[in-house]
C-alpha cells in the first residue's frame, strides 16, 4: 500500500510544485493520473520511488515512510519506467542493461540470468544488440522489460506510450496489463484519454500541485465540470455519451447516457435505432475486447 | 508547392528502400499531415523535403522532390534551409542557445538578414506563436509545451515558404498540443506557409489538416481529405493507424445500414450524424 499523508514538495526548497497531497493506493490497484503539463503528476511519481523526499508530510510505502528506506529497497519494491527511455537505458547490449537492475541490488546470480534469458524470449528481443541502435518503440518496451525483470511489487510509469504508434502502443499496454492481472499493483501518469479509459480501474486528476478529483475510472471521466476545470477532455464516447442526450431529447434515459465504450455505444445507438424500449443494458467493461488494444499473452513455461 | 516524383530512397548501410516509389503533390498553403506505424519512412519523407535527404545521408536516391519548382538534388542544403523550415522532433536537441531571444536571433543572424528587418521578424514569430512574454526567459525554465513553441516560432522567423514538423506534440498534453496546433493552422492560413506534419494524434490530424497521408512500408497507402481517408478504418487499424472512436462508430454504424452521411472526424459531427440516426 502506498499513501500519501499532507505531501508538499519541491525541487529548490521555495518553489512548492505539491501542494498538500492526500491519497491511498491499495496493493494490486491500477491508477492513472492525468492532468496538463507542469499539474504535478511526474513529481507526485517521483516521490513514489523516493528519487524525491517531501519537504513537509509524508509517502508511506506498506507503512514506512520513503525517507527511511534504502534506495536499494525502494527500487525492490517500486520499478519505475521513466517518460524518455533514454534517460533510463544505461548498458550497451540488451542482455546487459536487463542484468543491470539485479546488479544493482546485489543480486547478479545464476537465478537472475535464467530470469533474464526469459524475459528476453518472452519479449523477443536480441540479447546482444545495442539498445541505442534500437528504435524508440523496442527502447520503451527494453526499459519496461528492464523493471519486469525484477517483477516489483509496484510499477510507476511516466507516460509509458508517449511517441509510440498505435502498435507500439497497444505492445505496451498489453504487458502492463498482463503485470496488472498478476497482481502488480500499477500507477501510471497518461495523456491519452482513451488509454486510460481502457485500462485504469481508478483515475486521479490534479492541478497546479493538489488532487482535484478522484475516484473509479468513468466516475471521473464523466465529471465535465472538473476536467473542464483540468484542462482535460473526456474521451470520445464519454464526450458522445454525455453530449448526445442534451442534443436529442430520444437518447436521455437510454443506454447511450450511460455508454462508455466503442461497443456499448455501438449496441445502445443499434437499440434507440432499432426503437428498442429496453435498452440493452451497458455491458461489463471490458477493455481489450473494445478496441483494438489486443496485447499478445505471456505464456507460462 | 512540393512535388515528390517516383521518389526511392535507401540508405546506404540498410538492405532495402525505406521509401519506395512516392509520388505526392502537396499544394501551396496547404495543411498537410502525414501518419503511418514506426519504421513507415515518415521521418525519413521528412528529410527528403528539407534536403538532409539526399544531401546529408549516403544513399541512392531515384525520382525527384521539388519545393516551389526547386529541384533538392540541385539545390545547395543552404539554399533549401530557407525555403524549407524544420523542427526536429526532439527539440532540446536543436536549441542552440540559453535565452529564447537569443534563440530567435541565431537563425536570423546566421542568413544575413537586414537588421532593420531582425527585430519585425522576431516579434512577429512569437506574437504568431502566443510567447511574446517568453523572450528573456532562460530555455531550461521552460515546459515542455513552451519549448515547443519556441522551437516553431525560431523557424517561422525565417519566413519559410514550407514549414516541415516531425511529431511536434508528443510530449504535450491534450490541450497544449491542440493549441500548437491552432496557432501553426491560424500563422500557416495568414501567410500562405504550406505546412507537413508528422503526427501519431490522429483525432487532431483530422480536426486540422486538409490533406491526410499514410504511409505504410515506405508507400503512401491513402492520401486525400481526412473523410475520405478516415472512411476506411478498418484497413487503417491493420496498417496500425487507429482512426478517431466517433469515426470508427460511425463507419460502424454505417456498415450495419443505419448511417448513410459523410464521414465523421470529430465528436460534434458525429453527434449531430447520431441525431439523424435517431430521428
Amino acid at each position: 500500500m502506498i499513501e500519501f499523508l499532507d505531501v508538499h514538495a519541491s525541487y529548490d526548497g521555495t518553489t512548492p510544485i505539491l501542494k498538500g497531497i492526500d491519497l491511498t493506493i491499495e496493493d494490486g490497484e491500477f491508477v492513472a493520473f492525468v492532468g496538463t503539463n507542469g499539474a504535478g503528476k511526474s513529481t507526485a511519481m517521483r516521490l513514489v520511488n523516493g528519487l524525491l523526499k517531501p519537504d513537509r508530510g509524508a509517502v508511506l510505502i506498506d507503512g514506512v515512510p520513503t525517507t527511511q528506506l534504502k534506495t536499494s529497497e525502494l527500487a525492490r519494491r517500486v520499478g519505475f519506467l521513466f517518460q524518455n527511455p533514454d534517460r533510463q537505458i544505461c548498458s550497451s547490449t540488451v542482455r546487459d542493461e536487463l542484468l543491470f537492475g539485479f546488479q544493482a541490488v546485489g543480486r547478479l546470480d545464476d537465478e537472475a540470468r535464467r530470469r533474464v534469458d526469459q524475459i528476453i524470449e518472452e519479449f523477443r528481443f536480441d540479447g546482444d544488440a545495442d539498445p541505442f541502435l534500437l528504435n524508440r518503440g523496442t527502447r520503451q518496451l527494453l526499459a519496461l522489460a528492464s523493471i519486469v525483470v525484477l517483477a516489483p511489487p509496484v510499477v510507476v510509469l511516466d507516460e509509458p506510450t508517449t511517441g509510440l504508434d498505435f502498435c507500439e502502443c497497444v505492445k505496451v499496454m498489453g504487458i502492463i496489463s498482463q503485470l496488472h492481472r498478476a497482481g502488480t499493483t500499477v500507477i501510471m501518469v497518461c495523456h491519452d484519454m482513451e488509454v486510460v479509459a481502457d485500462f485504469a480501474e481508478r483515475v486521479v486528476v490534479m492541478t497546479d500541485g493538489r488532487v482535484v478529483d478522484q475516484g473509479p475510472t468513468f466516475d471521473v471521466l464523466r465529471n465535465r465540470k472538473t476536467l473542464d476545470e483540468a484542462d482535460l477532455v473526456p474521451p470520445q464516447m464519454v464526450d458522445v455519451s454525455l453530449l448526445l442526450p442534451v442534443m436529442e431529447p430520444r437518447f436521455a434515459g437510454t443506454s447511450v447516457a450511460t455508454a462508455n465504450t466503442l461497443a456499448e455505444m455501438q449496441a445502445a445507438i443499434e437499440d434507440v435505432a432499432a426503437g428498442g424500449a429496453a435498452a440493452m443494458a451497458a455491458s461489463e467493461k471490458d477493455a481489450l475486447d473494445d478496441v483494438p488494444f489486443q496485447g499478445s499473452e505471456r505464456k507460462e513455461r | 508547392m512540393i512535388e515528390i516524383e517516383d521518389l526511392t530512397f535507401q540508405y546506404r548501410e540498410s538492405d532495402a528502400p525505406v521509401i519506395e516509389d512516392m509520388s505526392l503533390s502537396i499544394p501551396s498553403g496547404a495543411f498537410a499531415g502525414i501518419i503511418g506505424a514506426a519504421g513507415s519512412g515518415k521521418s525519413t519523407l521528412t528529410y527528403a523535403l528539407n534536403g538532409i535527404v539526399p544531401h546529408c545521408y549516403p544513399g541512392d536516391f531515384y525520382g525527384s522532390v521539388r519545393i516551389d519548382g526547386n529541384d533538392t538534388c540541385d539545390t545547395t542544403l543552404t539554399d533549401l534551409s530557407q525555403m524549407v523550415g524544420s523542427v526536429c522532433q526532439d527539440i532540446d536537441s536543436q536549441f542552440v542557445s540559453a535565452v529564447v531571444e537569443d534563440e530567435m536571433l541565431y537563425g536570423l543572424e546566421n542568413y544575413g538578414v537586414p537588421h532593420d528587418q531582425i527585430e519585425g521578424r522576431v516579434q512577429e514569430a512569437l506574437e504568431a506563436m502566443g510567447i511574446a512574454d517568453l523572450r528573456q526567459r532562460l530555455i531550461a525554465s521552460l515546459s515542455g509545451g513552451q519549448k515547443q513553441k519556441v522551437a516553431i516560432a525560431s523557424i517561422l522567423a525565417m519566413r519559410p515558404s514550407v514549414l516541415v514538423l516531425d511529431e511536434p506534440t508528443a510530449e504535450l498534453d491534450p490541450a497544449s498540443s491542440r493549441n500548437v496546433f491552432a496557432l501553426l493552422s491560424h500563422y500557416a492560413e495568414a501567410h500562405g506557409t504550406t505546412v507537413v506534419v508528422v503526427e501519431q494524434k490522429i483525432a487532431l490530424l483530422s480536426e486540422f489538416t486538409d490533406l491526410l497521408v499514410v504511409v505504410e512500408a515506405g508507400r503512401i497507402r491513402f492520401a486525400g481529405a481526412p473523410e475520405e481517408v478516415l472512411a476506411h478504418s478498418e484497413e487503417l487499424l491493420e496498417i496500425g493507424v487507429n482512426c478517431p472512436r466517433c469515426t470508427t462508430l460511425m463507419n460502424r454504424l454505417a456498415a450495419g445500414g443505419l448511417y448513410a452521411g459523410p464521414v465523421c472526424t470529430d465528436v460534434p459531427s458525429a453527434c449531430r450524424a447520431l441525431c439523424e440516426v435517431a430521428a
